[in-house]
């Protein structure tokens, strides 16, 4: 026998049982919430820009995510020991009423005050400092709007881009409310970075970040509708007027999500996650307990022909 | 306002869904079994996925995918150990789990003597061997972890292999002189 066989430290089959399908369900749904802005680079590379792309998308790397049902720890950007609690920010500037930019020493503070911002010029105000930031605000459910969702900058630059966090500011998929409200950028950073603030959706506009569905200002605040059947829970949204654009079900093979249209009355609704305003996703099962596999949940999904309605 | 491509489509997410659910074990397995701790672990699991999740037109189909995610999760912990650690708010709860659940196998005896020969030869010996062992990975396999042809990865291989049993026979001659650098360290 191959003596190295001996002393694994760990077999694949010992790995799955470490942890619950639920803890690896979330780490996909907090990787597939990040925003794929990378993707943009793939997608519009030419061959030969090919290495540059390939770095690009490489040093990226999310560090907030207020998504879903992650139950993301934000403060664990923190260094070891470092309090990240409620913070004061100085006085925004007249024009800069709905993302404040100011600095503060060798440091830029970006924190979102109205998150309908235009991000346009908040680039000359970057600009001006020689901070190659980008700044992206997308659309997001009303429990997270005004929070960072997404950052990425290289890993060699992690020391100068911190997370300014305050509490109460968004409800975090894991039932927190310390949130990061904004980054404090070292005026020395010369790396790119990008930052992804959630705003609030327009009438009709889907949401590209999603919090819980049951927080605080979301379509579905206060309901209890897990286990409960279809046409129980279609009762109480429509009471509130939220609709049903699509549905999840999970096939039976393993953990894959499929969409519907409409599902039967009398399956049971086990998970839901904002879609758009007054519009919820549904994730509904043939059989109560709906099997060990999180949904994933995370952002909403683009679907080619959504259906106004549920069954 | 938003750019198409920020939309994540259906498609997308169940191809990602399908290559986690299908990989996500022996990744952890793989992380584990080459980190001193399950922070470390977990790290390399989530930016290993983030990295497919982001490159998912890249990656090959069917068993060539682990492959692909054995290559990527290796440069990770190569990164890992350059110090270019990510701060990543990620995977906080399956870290938590794992640091209740997890605990490494303790050598002994002829198993530590073992361990201290594979922990003193070069990290790409080390590397090679523990695809071939811990993974089960045949030369080709290998080849297309490390990114090199066929021949190269037998070649070398072979060496590690050569180099690992003169190693282990030094420690298996003098066990004493390894007792304290088994301390409080994993294979």
């Amino acid at each position: 026998m191959n003596p190295i066989s001996q002393i694994v430290p760990v077999t694949d089959a010992e790995a799955a049982g470490l942890a619950q399908a639920d803890a690896f369900a979330a780490l996909a749904d907090e990787i597939t919430s990040t925003a794929p802005a990378d993707a943009r680079l793939q997608r519009t590379a030419r061959p030969r820009q090919r290495h540059r792309v390939r770095r690009s998308v490489l040093v990226g790397v999310p560090v907030a995510a207020c998504l879903a049902v992650a139950g993301l720890i934000t403060t664990s950007l923190g260094t070891p020991g470092q309090r990240i609690g409620p913070v004061a920010v100085g006085p925004a500037k007249a024009q800069a009423a709905v993302l404040s930019v100011s600095r503060h020493g060798g440091y830029l503070d970006v924190i979102v005050r109205n998150p309908d911002a235009d991000p346009k010029r908040y680039r000359a105000e970057f600009a001006k400092y020689h901070l190659n930031i980008s700044l992206r605000l997308v659309p997001a459910s009303p429990s997270i709007v005004g929070s960072v969702v997404y950052a990425s900058y290289p890993a060699r630059d992690a020391s100068q881009i911190r997370p300014i966090t305050a509490l109460g500011k968004c409800f975090t998929g894991g039932g927190g409310n310390v949130c990061p409200v904004g980054v404090r950028v070292a005026l020395r950073f010369r790396g790119a970075a990008t930052l992804v603030f959630a705003r609030a959706a327009r009438p009709g506009e889907r949401y590209e970040s999603a919090g819980q569905a049951t927080a605080p200002g979301e379509a579905m605040h206060g309901l209890r509708f897990v286990g409960k059947t279809v046409a129980t829970v279609l009762a109480m949204l429509a009471r509130r007027g939220v609709t049903v654009p699509q549905w999840r079900v999970q096939r039976t093979n393993g953990c894959l999500t499929v969409s519907r249209h409409t599902v039967p009355r009398s399956w049971y609704v086990y998970q839901a996650v904002p879609w758009a305003p007054g519009q919820v996703l549904l994730w509904a099962s043939s059989t109560w307990p709906a099997g060990t596999c999180t949904p994933s949940a995370g952002q909403p999904v683009a679907s080619p022909s959504p259906s106004p309605s549920g069954a | 306002m938003l750019s198409p491509p920020n939309v994540v489509t259906a498609e997308r997410r169940r191809r990602f869904e399908e290559l986690y659910a299908a990989h996500k074990v022996p990744l952890l397995g793989y992380t584990l079994r080459r980190t001193d701790n399950t922070d470390d672990a977990a790290d390399a699991l989530a930016e290993t996925f983030l990295t497919a999740w982001r490159r998912l037109d890249q990656i090959p189909p069917g068993p060539q995918a682990r492959l692909w995610l054995y290559g990527t999760a290796r440069r990770v912990l190569a990164n890992q150990r350059r110090g270019e650690r990510r701060r990543l708010a990620l995977a906080d709860r399956l870290k938590a789990e794992l640091a209740v659940s997890y605990r490494p196998q303790e050598q002994a005896g002829e198993l530590a003597d073992i361990a201290v020969a594979l922990r003193k030869i070069p990290e790409s010996d080390r590397e090679l061997l523990a695809l071939s062992a811990w993974e089960g990975l045949d030369a080709g396999q290998i080849a297309t972890v490390l990114g090199c042809s066929r021949n190269a990865a037998r070649i070398r291989l072979h060496r590690a292999r050569r180099r690992f049993a003169a190693e282990l026979s030094q420690c298996a001659a003098a066990p004493a002189r390894y007792t304290n650098a088994t301390n409080g360290v994993h294979p």
